[in-house]
């Protein structure tokens, strides 16, 4: 017995543990590391650039902007949370628990929001309030006096947000009625508790991870957000980033900005953990059975029905109502060849990045699945980390390096060769598509994982029993099964790409143009109803995969 | 032809170990069966030779080369294993042919080869059909099949029965091992049952905590378990503590431990060593009826019987050759 305990406390000796990692590292664990540096790369050279000092202005923006600032971000952060979380989680429970005239309509209705950037919303809203707007219009036709609501400012701008963002809300919460609430729910019934006793003492409590998760995700597209905080005069973190970049010219202080935006982001993911530390993991529950919808009376059906309306109508009828009375006013001057090489051009580069993003999001999966090191299961799951981080910072950090290196290289081929180049990969198409690459991986990520999980570890295990490879079992075995997922990823990250602003408007090349920037170049110089069309393609290309994702979420 | 040295797997870094210091040999044809409760490393066992666990310690040899150690791994495609899994992990998306073609296709007469393994496991009329149209017991053949057909020096099924209703498990039990012992393959057999385990096994091994208890032919170990533990997997037990040595006035070696089987008790005949006892409580379980017994000495006592006429007061007893005894 002594000798049997020497020897087991002998194995994790740290000799013994480094001929194990010499035996276990492959090449899947070196390509899992290569790929998380990759996407890394942006936030070190960040933190590295920190220790360079702030910029000239840097004392300034401390002194004169720092608080409005934070004081703005943490405003939208607090009243868009409450804004999201009363639209998000009525109608989910709405849709979810009671049967009402409508209601498969507007269980995919409710996404559909999703399919309108932000700032396209700001802009719509914009011209429903303003003088001479839809609203006045509709006023004067009515005969009544005009009432003038201005939405030009943070409140507004908490308000557009909201109404764009709460779909994420909406979604995690109904996945969780809808799956995981039925069985206390009957119980609570037997006990005799009343409906919304249950509600609030219930499922509340219980949704509250799920709820907080898709709470998350919109915080993080506020602070993301640059193109309506910029419309409506909003000074954010996003909006003093562009600031410092393009209008001082100081990338250091850019950076400064960029790095306290990640440690309040950060602040956020950490308190998502925080709150979750007691919850197991949810499939324990697993073998609840779907949700029995309630029929109530005719009346309250229509109150329902209403009420689950709001949202929608607010957050989709519209903003789309407005900018398609825009389009019909600007039709012939905005839709031309130049529009339509515009747009091909666009959906060209949402293409080649969510191929791109998928390959990389299938490569970290597969290859950290096949490297035998624990850690580098962890390590790669912080690949999915860029998607916290706002795409300006993302911008700025894909800026430094790439510059950096193309300097190198030019001042290498013309030492050696003598060649004289321009600069090779910063404002080229390549680091547009890196710095896509690096915030919508968790997009891609997310689907082909959950699906991947679906299939059981025994079924490659089996291949490679038979005698074939880890890359043969994935393209015969593996790649079949998880078919969907893949496909999910690439609509995914096809719509992300088409609606993003802030990222493509600091990395986009010169010559290149995407809808979403030319929206925002419209609404930028006083042309805010040339911009319906560019917005409206946006949205109803984002808007059809959205309906076709969510037919193929509820047939699982 | 196996040849294990001092295997060792932990999966919290040396908190606990899966499997501890386990070492033995396979003869070439032999059929072995692992026992084991869950969680007493049968699976980690087996998936360590299979290669799709990487050991913390030790060494195993497949057919005279080493394929695993500290320093060098041969990974799992190259180590010519068949394994059955106990969810059978047929390829869903693949036909049966397909499924038993995918371990051969760069063989000569593959398709051959693959219908001539269907027609062993008797499933040739539905080598179209995809996994999902066939019953569980059908699966468990294809299984096998597909594990067969690249010929392979060692198979391993890991707890191939478990998930088969008792009917079924019994015919597929003799079925499966028919196929085995006529295609000669040396293999290794993993389940908590016993009773599959004595029926088809040369050698069984019986693992606890990780750990090898015991190695021996499945008679042997039946009749001579080297430990309580081991003697109740194969049966109902009852230790001879001291106050039932007392009451039946047998007087044992203080330095060992004893038992008795449940079988070996004899009730109202003449024996060696007897005691007279209360019947407290009579449950009927079908074959078989529980008696709580309170024996003369207060000491109670619970024991199986087949007798149905059973008194309030019965005489109980056994003989000294039916008394196992373990030294430890």
């Amino acid at each position: 017995m002594m000798k049997q305990a020497g020897s087991s406390s002998n194995i994790f000796s740290i000799k013994y543990r480094l001929k194990r990692l010499k035996r276990d590292s492959n090449r899947w664990s070196i390509f899992t590391l290569a790929i998380i540096l990759f996407i890394a790369l942006p936030i070190i050279s960040i933190g590295v650039k920190l220790f360079a000092g702030p910029g000239e202005t840097w004392g300034h923006i401390v002194d004169n902007l720092l608080l409005d600032y934070i004081g703005n971000s943490l405003f939208l952060v607090f009243v868009c949370s409450f804004l999201v979380l009363l639209f998000g989680v009525s109608s989910a429970w709405l849709v979810a628990r009671f049967e009402f005239p409508l209601r498969k309509q507007m269980e995919w209705l409710l996404i559909l929001p999703l399919a309108i950037p932000g700032y396209i919303v700001a802009y719509a809203y914009a011209g429903v309030f303003d003088y001479g707007g839809s609203m006045d219009l509709i006023f004067r036709w009515l005969g009544w006096d005009f009432i003038r609501i201005d939405i030009m400012n943070k409140a507004g701008l908490a308000f557009v947000l909201s109404i764009s963002l709460f779909p994420y809300v909406y979604v995690s919460s109904r996945a969780f009625f809808l799956n995981q609430a039925n069985n206390l729910l009957e119980a609570s019934t037997i006990l005799g508790v009343g409906e919304f006793k249950s509600f609030f003492k219930l499922m509340l409590p219980l949704a509250r991870p799920a709820i907080i998760a898709g709470l998350i995700l919109v915080l993080m597209e506020v602070l993301n957000d640059y193109g309506a905080a910029q419309y409506y005069g909003v000074n954010t973190f996003t909006t003093g980033i562009f600031r410092a970049w393009f209008s001082l010219e100081e990338p250091e202080t850019a950076v400064y900005l960029s790095a306290l935006l990640i440690v309040i982001v950060f602040a956020l993911i950490l308190f998502e953990k925080w709150q979750r530390r007691n919850i197991k993991v949810s499939s324990a529950r697993s073998n609840n059975t779907y949700i029995h919808r309630k029929s109530s009376s005719k009346f309250s059906q229509f109150l329902i029905l209403l009420v689950v309306l709001i949202p929608v109508v607010l957050g989709f009828f519209i903003p789309v109502l407005q900018l398609i009375y825009w389009a019909t006013l600007t039709f012939e001057k905005v839709f031309d060849l130049d529009f339509l090489m515009l747009s091909l051009q666009s959906f060209g580069i949402a293409i080649l990045t969510a191929m791109i993003t998928v390959l990389f999001a299938t490569f970290l999966i597969y290859f950290s699945k096949w490297s035998f090191l624990g850690f580098i299961k962890n390590i790669a799951r912080m690949g999915i980390l860029g998607y916290a981080i706002p795409g300006a910072v993302i911008a700025i950090g894909i800026m430094i390096p790439t510059l950096a290196f193309d300097k190198w290289l030019i001042g290498a081929l013309d030492y050696l060769f003598s060649i004289k180049t321009g600069l090779l990969i910063n404002g080229t198409l390549v680091a547009l598509v890196y710095a896509y690459c690096v915030r919508f991986l968790a997009v891609a990520f997310n689907p082909i994982e959950s699906t991947s999980l679906k299939v059981s570890n025994t079924i490659p295990d089996s291949s490679k029993m038979l005698g074939v490879g880890n890359l043969k079992t994935f393209f015969r075995i593996e790649f079949p099964l998880i078919k969907t997922g893949i496909l999910s990823a690439l609509i995914l990250v096809f719509i992300d790409v088409l609606k993003e602003l802030p990222l493509t408007l600091i990395l986009k090349p010169f010559h290149i143009n995407t809808l979403a920037v030319k929206a925002y170049e419209y609404a930028s110089d006083e042309m805010i109803m040339e911009a319906a069309i560019p917005s409206l393609f946006i949205i109803f290309t984002a808007a059809l995969p959205v309906i076709f994702l969510n037919k193929l979420l509820i047939k699982k | 032809m196996l040849n294990i040295k001092s295997l060792s797997k932990s999966f919290d870094k040396g908190k606990s170990f899966a499997l501890k210091e386990v070492s033995f040999k396979l003869e070439k044809g032999d059929i072995c069966a692992v026992v084991g409760e869950s969680g007493s490393g049968k699976t980690t066992l087996v998936r360590l030779i299979a290669g799709l666990e990487r050991p913390d310690h030790g060494s195993i040899e497949l057919e005279g080369t080493e394929v695993s150690s500290i320093k060098k791994l041969v990974s799992p495609e190259k180590r010519k294993i068949g394994l059955v899994f106990q969810e059978y992990a047929l390829f869903p998306h693949l036909t049966l042919l397909e499924n038993v073609l995918y371990g051969i296709s760069k063989q000569k007469n593959k398709k051959q080869r693959a219908k001539e393994m269907l027609e062993l496991v008797g499933l040739t009329a539905m080598e179209n059909r995809y996994p999902h149209q066939l019953s569980g017991g059908q699966q468990q053949r294809v299984a096998l099949a597909r594990a067969l057909a690249p010929n392979p020096s060692l198979l391993i099924l890991d707890e191939p029965f478990s998930n088969l209703d008792a009917m079924l498990r019994m015919q597929l039990r003799s079925q499966v091992f028919e196929i085995i012992k006529k295609t000669g393959v040396t293999a290794i057999f993993v389940t908590h049952d016993t009773q599959d385990a004595l029926s088809v096994a040369d050698e069984i091994l019986i693992l606890q905590h990780g750990e090898v208890i015991q190695k021996d032919a499945a008679a042997n170990l039946y009749i001579k378990p080297n430990s309580v533990y081991v003697a109740s997997l194969f049966g109902n037990t009852i230790q001879l503590n001291k106050e039932l040595q007392s009451a039946f006035e047998c007087p044992l070696n203080a330095n060992c431990c004893h038992a008795i089987r449940n079988e070996s008790l004899t009730i109202n005949s003449e024996c060696e060593y007897v005691t007279y006892a209360n019947v407290l409580k009579k449950t009927f379980l079908g074959d078989n009826i529980q008696l709580l017994l309170k024996l003369d000495n207060g000491e109670q006592l619970t024991v199986l019987t087949k007798e149905r006429n059973i008194a309030d007061k019965i005489k109980i007893g056994f003989n000294s050759k039916d008394v196992l005894e373990f030294t430890s």
